[in-house]
């Protein structure tokens, strides 16, 4: 059973012929080779597989892909490529939040959803942003500091 | 094998007559159902049966006050929805607000909460708590009963092949009460599911006497629990420690939790206690907390309008 879905991604409409059962996760690693959204538990547990559906975090190994039809997926490689997306980045790479690696999309992901939410986020309000968010190299902490210095650095960018 | 169909409507009467002509699996934000049908990675999910996604039917968004004041809230809101939403009554606000992590909240719908019929569910609780409805659709029309009546039992619902749930209708919120009370016991506070929740709410008449007490407990037993003997104890009475005993006993013996049974009889124990104690000194804040606070920073602080 194959259908057609249409939908945004990262600012493109896109077509594709799929099985409208199929993962979200898989159609855009396996179909549209967005690497960056990567599999951890399969689940919705780990948030590795992170994305935004209309500009909300979802899991995207929870989603089938015939439920985005019409919608817009941005994914992190995209966001990172935005003025917001470039400052959380940058953060992340002088704060030291990066280990591994492979938690890092979907972190991004978490801290991009937080900061539209929440402009200015405390400590508590940061750790509970990337809860969905497993890591297991860092510990978390500079991960989280990291997140507050892309607050200070972007300032009044999270406003609008 | 049957061929597997997928059919994705774009509005409620397609739906409905999908239904009518089809046995469907009825996939809505697809959190409980993409986890229980999973496959390897990078193959397609396993269904037994064709499938119908909702997660888009606009007709099942959307939350309003009716013209009876009550609130009535499209079986696709998700979770988030509900807890950002200042109309949706506290308690279901709370326990929306502490599902899943924000991810899954994004996804995770009422709709879907209430017809997986798990007792560990969190929104049924406060459903139960403050008479919530259901309305199921079919092409046939429509039927509208108790959330507490269409949970039948672990797993089960009394949904139509050809029925959806469309809405829930919820009579009662925070204002109707003087005191309230909702407390989640997880392992941690996010991605965790209930070891056991107890909601609670009360309402003074004159003179002391109790006019309305509502208990709802979770986690504890083959369905979230609720039972009106129980509640009559105290209604039409004073609090007094008598009473609080006597509530706390006859709810022990409403609920049948078979997994770590002593630390959750203890743990609903001591939340009753705490609440019917707190209540009894007419304390200025109307949400009665647990001792250490539990609220998490971030999610809806209570809102009463009055
Ligand atoms: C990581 C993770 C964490 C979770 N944490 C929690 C938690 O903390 N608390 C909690 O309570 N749950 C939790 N869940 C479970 C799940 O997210 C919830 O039960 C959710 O509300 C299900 O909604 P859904 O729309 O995603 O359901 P779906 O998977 O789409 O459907 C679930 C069931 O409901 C039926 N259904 C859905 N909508 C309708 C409708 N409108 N009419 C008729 N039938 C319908 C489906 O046929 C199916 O049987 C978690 C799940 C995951 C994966
Ligand atoms: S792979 Fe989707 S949440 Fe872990
Ligand atoms: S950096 Fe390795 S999992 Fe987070």
């Amino acid at each position: 059973m194959i259908k057609d879905i249409d939908f945004i991604l990262n600012g493109k409409k896109v077509t594709i012929k799929v099985n409208p059962l199929s993962r979200l996760l898989d159609v855009l690693r396996d179909n549209l080779n967005c690497k960056d959204v990567k599999e951890g538990c399969s689940e919705g547990e780990c948030g590795a597989c992170s994305v935004l559906l209309d500009d909300r975090i979802v899991t995207s190994c929870l989603i089938p892909i015939g439920a985005v039809q019409n919608h817009e997926i941005k994914t992190s490689n995209y966001v990172t490529s935005t003025e917001k997306g470039k400052i959380i980045a940058e953060a992340f790479a002088d704060g030291g939040a990066v280990q591994c690696g492979f938690c890092i999309p979907g972190m991004i992901i978490a801290a991009y959803d937080l900061l539209s939410r929440n402009s200015n986020p405390t400590e508590e309000e940061i750790r509970l942003g990337i809860s969905g968010n497993i890591c297991r190299c860092t510990g978390y902490d500079l991960i989280v500091s990291s997140i507050r210095l892309a607050v200070e650095r972007g300032g009044d960018i999270w406003k609008k | 094998m049957e061929k597997i169909d997928c059919y994705i409507p774009e509005t409620l009467q397609e739906a409905l007559e999908i239904l009518h002509r089809e046995d469907v699996i009825i996939l809505a934000g697809g959190s409980d159902l993409m986890v229980f049908h999973k496959n390897e990675p990078s193959l397609i999910p396993e269904f037994e049966k064709s499938v119908m996604i909702i997660r888009n039917l606009n007709e099942l968004k959307g939350i309003r006050i009716n013209s009876n004041g009550e609130c009535e809230i499209g079986a696709l809101c998700t979770s988030n929805e509900i807890a950002e939403s200042t109309i949706v009554p506290w308690h279901l606000r709370q326990a929306a607000s502490r599902m899943g992590a924000v991810g899954l909240r994004n996804s995770a719908t009422i709709g879907g909460n209430i017809a997986n019929a798990s007792p560990k569910g969190d929104m049924p609780g406060p459903l139960y708590l403050l008479d919530a409805r259901v309305k199921l659709t079919s092409l046939n029309g429509s039927r509208e009963m108790l959330v507490s009546d269409f949970i039948i039992k672990f797993k089960s619902i009394d949904l139509k092949k050809d029925e959806l749930i469309t809405k829930i209708i919820i009579p009662y919120s925070e204002r109707d009460f003087d005191y309230i009370f909702w407390h989640k016991v997880g392992t941690r506070k996010s991605n965790a599911i209930s070891k056991i929740t107890v909601g609670m709410a009360l309402k003074f008449a004159e003179d002391e006497i109790v006019k309305d007490f509502r208990l709802s407990a979770t986690s504890t037993g083959a369905k979230t629990n609720r039972n009106r003997d129980v509640e009559n104890l105290l209604i039409g009475s004073k609090i007094t420690e008598e009473n609080i005993s006597r509530v706390i006993e006859a709810f022990d013996q409403v609920i049948s939790p078979r997994a770590m049974p002593v630390f959750r009889r203890e743990s609903t124990k001591r939340m009753i206690r705490r609440f019917l104690s707190q209540c009894l000194l007419h304390p200025e804040s109307r949400v009665i907390d647990t001792y250490d606070s539990y609220y998490v920073p971030g999610s809806p602080k209570p809102v009463f309008n009055i």
